[in-house]
């Protein structure tokens, strides 16, 4: 059965009403699972929708259920969620596990290695970035749909428990000895961060090419969300403060707006403080979880017959982008 | 480190030549065609560069171990099979050196990672 039908068949079934799939594309983005837009015609009826199936190899390998569920619990808030639809963890008519969320027409997603992506709309940008990136961080967590799915660390585990889990990912999947890595793990380890204040979801992989935008200066949907979990909410905004995402000599944060600004706009609409310790343990974190996930790309391509160019792209080009910046910041800190 | 040159050469080949599904056609086929040609001109750089790093970077950690086995043969499995067990002995020294203190020992290996970091750099054509 092709994808058309199997989804037609699907819909049709869980819809009650007859349905036919019309322009299905496969669509960039989104390594950790396979990602196709289509329409969904009931009659007169058209809706516009993402099919997010899992792969046979995957760059992360994440739960489609907590993606699910994360997306959910943010639909109805002013963080440019979409709308989650319908969840299938047996894979149904599609034979792997799936989830439909509505679609948003008209933006793009800049690449991450893009210089200067926004243009002239880089700061109001990289103000709706860091605003939604602080409301996620100020939603309490109790009642939202990801709090059935997800882990609840306490305060003092956030770390751990991330540095473990991705500790466990390079353990696994490195074909290679990476002593950079290594190294910024032990120091992570020697010297953990104080607390957060409280516990928020950590959307996981919130950065420059992960939302759309509408080339004038709206964030139109924040994508993406299969790393989302529970933590420290001061994770987000390390990941996004990474190196890896601004361009050699560009001192913005993700080609938005100055590290200053970033902080100041955060910490406004969170109502969170920053403590500058926590947040360069976590900076640190940051590269250190961004190998593991090359790490993990590289094993997925090799794993999955070569045959996915992005994957080798993250395995080889980024995973030595990464190193360079891990090298660099291990210098600047010294001797343990 | 991984992919190695000769299975990335391997695997672009594969990408290229491999039967996709229709809903895999247009904006999405031209998207990894573009990634694949981005793929081959970061590999010309390895062609290029990847040898002579590797056997620096054997011999810079070689030195810092005090290791004086004789380089192995020049072929890309030679040197990072030589390269994986020189590196596994780092990691083991740089972990000897923090737990002794060793300031001026854990200075000289983050200084061999920056470079070894530097040595092994691709770079997107255009800055990007």
């Amino acid at each position: 059965m092709s994808l058309a039908t199997g989804l037609a068949a699907y819909l049709t079934r869980v819809r009650g009403k007859p349905t036919t799939v019309e322009n299905l594309a496969r669509i960039s983005g989104g390594a950790s699972r396979e990602t196709y837009r289509f329409d969904a015609v009931s009659g007169s009826e058209r809706l516009g929708l993402i099919l997010r199936r899992d792969p046979r190899g995957s760059l992360i390998d994440t739960d489609r259920r907590v993606e699910f569920l994360a997306i959910a619990s943010f639909e109805d808030k002013d963080v440019a969620a979409p709308r989650a639809l319908w969840l299938e963890e047996a894979g149904a008519e599609l034979d792997r596990p799936f989830f439909i969320m509505s679609r948003v027409d008209g933006g793009e997603a800049a690449g991450p290695f893009t210089p200067d992506a926004y243009g002239a709309h880089a700061e109001a940008i990289g103000q709706r970035f860091f605003s939604i990136m602080g409301q996620i961080a100020r939603e309490p967590v109790a009642g939202l749909p990801l709090a059935a799915a997800a882990a609840h660390p306490a305060p003092a585990d956030c770390w751990r428990r991330e540095l473990d889990h991705w500790t466990g990912v390079i353990d696994a999947d490195e074909t290679h000895p990476q002593p950079i890595v290594r190294a910024a793990i032990r120091r992570l380890r020697r010297d953990p961060p104080p607390p957060p204040a409280r516990v928020s979801v950590v959307h996981g992989d919130l950065r420059s090419g992960n939302f759309l935008h509408d080339g004038a200066g709206r964030i139109l949907a924040v994508l993406d969300w299969e790393m989302a979990h529970l933590g420290d909410p001061l994770e987000d905004l390390a990941w996004a403060m990474d190196p890896l995402w601004s361009r050699p000599g560009d001192p913005r944060v993700s080609g938005m707006v100055t590290p200053g600004e970033a902080l100041d706009i955060w910490r406004a609409a969170s109502g969170l403080e920053i403590d500058p310790e926590a947040l360069a343990w976590w900076r640190l974190f940051a590269s250190v979880k961004g190998q593991a996930i090359w790490t993990s790309a590289a094993k997925a391509w090799s794993d999955g017959g070569m045959t996915e160019p992005v994957l080798a792209f993250s395995g080889w080009f980024t995973a030595r982008a990464q190193d360079q910046i891990l090298s660099r910041r291990l210098a600047e800190l010294g001797p343990l | 480190m991984s992919p190695r040159l000769p299975d990335l050469l391997m695997g672009l080949t594969i990408s290229l030549t491999a039967p996709a599904p229709p809903e895999a056609g247009g904006d999405y086929a031209a998207g990894r065609v573009g990634l694949v040609a981005m793929l081959l001109v970061l590999a010309s750089q390895e062609a290029e560069r990847g040898p002579a790093a590797r056997i620096w970077e054997n011999a810079a950690i070689a030195e810092v171990l005090g290791d004086v086995t004789p380089p192995p043969e020049s072929s890309w499995s030679a040197l990072d099979a030589r390269n994986a067990e020189l590196r596994r002995a780092l990691i083991a020294l740089h972990i000897s050196a923090e737990e002794r203190g060793d300031e001026g020992l854990q200075r000289r290996i983050l200084a061999l990672y920056e470079a070894m970091a530097h040595a092994r750099r691709l770079e997107l054509p255009g800055g990007g």
